[in-house]
């Protein structure tokens, strides 16, 4: 689920869409919205495209998408950051994980709008220049891939896994490493990987 | 060393890690619907919500009125396209049921219109907004199902040639004094490969692009053309990468040149990502299969006589089947041996290949029945291996090439603890948990097609390497960069691979455990030909005499004999007196008993793969043998695999990092074939139900606690060059069969429709 911290800041989040859709409170989208009165209490038509910026490794990102646009196919189709992949688009299979803020998200059920304002980190955006972030490295040292399609999903999930001090154990590792599949199913390699990058993630 | 990379034992080659780690890890791998495309449209595929039947009309008013709609093709205004034969008939196509072609309703779920429109967001609405209104009639679904009808496979299906048979089965079983007769059912289960079965395509004039994810980027350019009614030079083929396959991307869908054919027509490249349901449909998957084994034996434990009898379903219009009889009739030494396989048509999608598409449900019945016939004898299913045990395959006599089975049992048996189990069912325990053993042995053919590369080796030591291979998860770029760096005797780090792009030299599908075989087999014979080059600039005393006996077989010029042996190579000195800094060569490679116009062949995307069964005066698998403990709670029933011990013999291991890894991603994959996977079918309405990752279970990281990968050095001069045999199918045809006699011996339940899930317990 989205981060909800500061979502009040910014106005927009999956509640006040909600209310939105039935008639209300949808100002904040309107008033972005491309040929809109920001003062009209109509309803927009969702298909207009609407501006947004997202905060993506570090860097405003503007763009104009329909409203529906998830934070997925933004990255993707608008943004050409197509390191996060589409697997399932039902929030089922984690290859599209990224994290706002530190917390994991399935990009794929997440509204780009909803994540306006929030700092978006995806796996572009783990390495420091040439330097590999530990995570990527021990997932090399230990072949915690092998198609390496959910890999980037993985490395994202495992980043967020260290930090919530779920990494205790390999019992930990594996229950809090679920929500991404891996059909090559490299599975204990992803866990010795996780292992491995703990300690060095945890001292910073 | 680590447990990741594990020290080399033997001829194995060194476990470096993968040539495309750092892309892998930094979103940089480019996969097919990774590729920027300028100014793109979106499609979405609108799929039949009927199995049988015929569309009698379309409403699509809602639907072109969502902003941003180009336009909606359906049969009655879709692009026309000539026929493909089936991939098993001379053809390139996973099925012959050609979507948009007419009204006509085949199978649940197939494409029947295709929106494109200016963004993905509208396409999806508008797809959503079709109207049908379909004439219905009743389908068939699957096995027993009215309307369902079964003949033999020998006679539908060219590649299923002959039903093994030899002796007197009949006789031999009725005078055994030992008799096992047993039935076993395996589920329809989908390849689910991570990456969506996308495919964007893109003009420039006459020269079309495509960028999908395929295992045959030969096969697919051939077959994409032959639909288009163009030259096959007018196609490429990229993919770089593949987000998995298993089969599932081996032969030409329908999707690609109707996508191919919509560019065309807009004059603008169209991007489709079909969605995860959809892949169940309008791809392939491993059908359902029957079978009934009798097995006659002695007191002693010796095979007498053995039947197999398959059954298997297929399409309609589409003779499609694995045919596993071929290998199961040839694993034990048996002189009285019978065998049927049969195919049951319904009304359904054309099944396909799917990771060891004839072992992983014969062997499941094969290796659950030799189970079986262990506990009538009282004996330990191991020795009762050991004591059929054969180097020679029984159908035709010939000898297997070389045979490590019960070197891999020996193994297996103590890593996993085998001396440790108590035989009698139900007589081991933990708590609320009844703990079972069970083995069973795993087998795979050793296969291999023509290939073709090109090297180009510089005097620093770069080399480039091109070969239109696969990485698909499979090591593809590491094993042939290490063949052509060992070969050549440069850095591994100076060598850069180039597969996936049907521009560069054919390369077969990456499928049947051929692709290392081959692709290394041919990159060896074109460095040893740039080592002869250079051998030749040093040696230039090469007689004419020597030449002419090269040139008709029967001796080698000095040049060609140091290039071909181990003799290293003063690169420098070589390059000095050449007096060139790049040598380039071209070759093709085919296997030994390979058909006279295999060369031809594989130039049109058409494969001759040999090996197996298959080879003049030999028989040439893979081995290994597989240990499960299961778990079952004896209240909930719940089950559970908490440790997979597979010991493995497949010729020369080209690097054991990515081997282990892949042996260990098969033996989850046939944990999880036994105990997960199914798709379940709606008997009223041929429909798949569980057409998601939520609903068909795959393993996830907490339901794998204990995989471990044992692999045997092994030797093989007969097989190819370079020695392989291939794995990527071998780790997960023993596990069904394992699991289930694993939990045997923990309930004393025979489990012989798979999954076995906790419902199917009952103690």
């Amino acid at each position: 689920m989205p981060d909800k911290s500061g979502s009040r800041h910014h106005g927009f989040d999956r509640r006040t869409f909600m209310a939105g859709a039935a008639g209300s409170a949808l100002a904040p989208l309107t008033a972005r919205a491309a040929a809109q009165d920001a003062r009209s209490p109509v309803v927009q038509d969702p298909v207009l495209p609407v501006d947004v910026t997202l905060r993506v490794n570090g860097e405003d990102r503007h763009l104009r998408i329909d409203a529906r646009t998830t934070v997925l196919d933004a990255l993707r189709e608008h943004l050409g950051l197509t390191g996060s992949k589409k697997g399932c688009d039902h929030g089922q299979c984690g290859a599209c994980t990224v994290l706002i803020g530190d917390r994991r998200v399935v990009s794929c059920l997440t509204l780009a709008l909803s994540a306006e304002g929030r700092e978006i980190t995806t796996i572009e955006g783990l390495a420091s220049g040439e330097r590999l972030h530990p995570m990527q490295q021990a997932f090399i040292d230990q072949d915690a891939f092998q198609c390496g399609y959910c890999t980037p999903g993985q490395i994202m999930s495992a980043v967020a896994c260290v930090k919530e001090g779920h990494a205790g154990s390999e019992a930990d590792i594996r229950e809090y490493m679920s929500g991404n599949i891996c059909r090559c199913a490299a599975y204990p390699n992803i866990v010795a990987a996780v292992k491995q990058a703990a300690p060095e993630i945890m001292r910073g | 060393m680590t447990t990741a990379a594990p020290e080399p034992k033997g001829n194995m080659g060194q476990p470096v890690p993968r040539y495309d780690a750092v892309a892998k890890v930094t979103g940089r791998a480019t996969y097919a619907s990774d590729t920027p495309l300028a100014n793109p449209a979106y499609a979405f595929l609108v799929t039949s919500a009927i199995a049988k039947g015929r569309i009698d009309g379309f409403d699509l008013a809602d639907a072109r009125r969502v902003r941003g709609v180009i336009e909606i093709f359906t049969h009655e205004n879709a692009p026309k396209l000539k026929e493909s034969k089936l991939f098993s008939n001379g053809g390139y196509a996973s099925t012959t049921i050609q979507p948009l072609k007419s009204a006509d309703i085949a199978h649940d779920g197939q494409i029947i219109a295709v929106v494109v429109a200016d963004s993905y967001e509208a396409a999806r609405e508008a797809a959503y907004r079709v109207k049908v209104n379909y004439a219905a009639a009743m389908p068939a679904a699957t096995f027993d199902s009215p309307g369902a009808t079964a003949a033999a496979a020998k006679g539908q299906n060219g590649q299923f040639k002959e039903d093994p048979r030899v002796g007197d089965f009949a006789r031999a079983f009725d005078e055994a004094e030992v008799k096992l007769t047993a039935a076993y059912e395996t589920p329809t289960q989908h390849h689910n490969p991570m990456e969506l079965f996308a495919t964007s395509c893109a003009w420039t004039g006459d020269d079309l692009v495509i960028y999908e994810p395929s295992q045959y980027v030969h096969g697919l350019k051939n077959g994409v053309a032959g639909q288009l009614g163009i030259d096959a030079d007018k196609v490429r083929v990229v993919n770089p990468y593949v987000g998995g396959a298993f089969g599932s991307k081996g032969s030409m869908t329908p999707r690609t040149a109707i996508i191919a054919g919509i560019a065309r027509r807009l004059n603008r490249p169209v991007k489709l990502v079909p969605t995860r349901d959809q892949g169940f449909t309008i791809a392939t998957y491993r059908a359902e299969t029957r079978h009934e084994i009798q097995l006659g034996a002695s007191r002693d434990g010796r095979l007498l006589a053995l039947r197999h009898e398959g059954m298997e379903v297929s399409s309609r219009p589409d003779p499609y089947c694995v045919g596993g009889t071929k290998t199961t009739t040839r694993l034990y030494a048996c002189a009285n041996v019978d065998s049927l396989v049969s195919i049951v048509r319904a009304d359904r999608n054309t099944p396909g290949f799917m990771r060891s598409p004839p072992e992983v449900p014969y062997l499941f019945a094969l290796e659950s029945a030799m189970d079986e016939l262990a506990v009538k004898l009282a004996m330990d299913p191991i020795e009762l291996r050991r004591i059929n045990d054969t180097a020679n395959e029984p159908i035709d006599g010939k000898p297997y090439t070389s045979r490590s089975l019960m070197a891999c049992f020996d193994a297996g048996a103590r890593a996993f603890g085998w001396s440790q189990r108590s035989p009698a069912p139900g007589s081991m325990s933990d708590g609320d948990w009844l703990v079972g053993y069970g083995c069973a042995a795993t087998c795979y053919p050793t296969q291999m097609a023509p290939a073709a590369a090109r090297v180009r080796l510089q005097r620093d030591g770069r080399t480039r390497v091109e070969i239109a291979g696969h990485e698909i998860g499979n090591g593809a770029y590491t094993v042939i960069a290490q063949a052509a760096a060992e070969r050549l005797g440069v850095p591994l780090e100076k060598v850069t691979v180039h597969i996936g792009d049907s521009d560069l030299p054919p390369a077969p599908v990456a499928g049947g455990s051929n692709s290392t075989a081959s692709t290394c087999s041919a990159v060896m014979m074109v460095c040893d030909k740039v080592r002869q080059r250079l051998f030749r600039a040093l040696l230039p005393n090469e007689g004419l005499a020597d030449r002419a006996k090269e040139t008709v077989g029967i001796g080698q010029t000095p040049a060609t004999q140091a290039a071909r042996s181990g003799q290293p190579l003063d690169r420098d000195k070589a390059f000095e007196a050449l007096g060139a800094d790049v040598v380039e060569d071209y070759g093709e490679w085919k296997p030994d008993g390979a058909p006279l116009d295999s060369f031809h062949a594989m130039h049109q995307g058409q494969m001759r793969m040999v090996g197996g069964d298959k080879m003049k005066g030999a028989i040439a698998y893979a081995f290994g043998a597989e240990f499960v403990e299961v778990r079952v709670n004896r209240f909930t029933h719940e089950i559970r695999a908490p440790r997979l011990v597979g010991a493995f013999a497949a010729g020369r291991i080209m690097n054991p990092r990515t081997a282990r890894s892949q042996l260990m991603g098969g033996l989850i994959w046939g944990m999880s074939s036994a105990l997960l996977e199914s798709t379940e079918i709606d008997a009223r309405t041929a429909r798949y139900v569980n057409d998601n990752f939520a609903d068909y279970l795959v393993p996830v990281n907490a339901d794998v606690t204990d995989v471990k990968v044992i692999m045997l050095p092994e030797q093989d001069h007969r097989i190819n060059p370079a020695g392989v045999k291939g794995l990527g199918e071998l780790a997960n045809v023993g596990t069904n069969a394992a699991v289930c006699n694993a939990l045997y011996h923990a309930t004393g339940q025979r489990i012989r429709k798979l999954p076995a899930r906790l419902e199917n317990i009952e103690i």
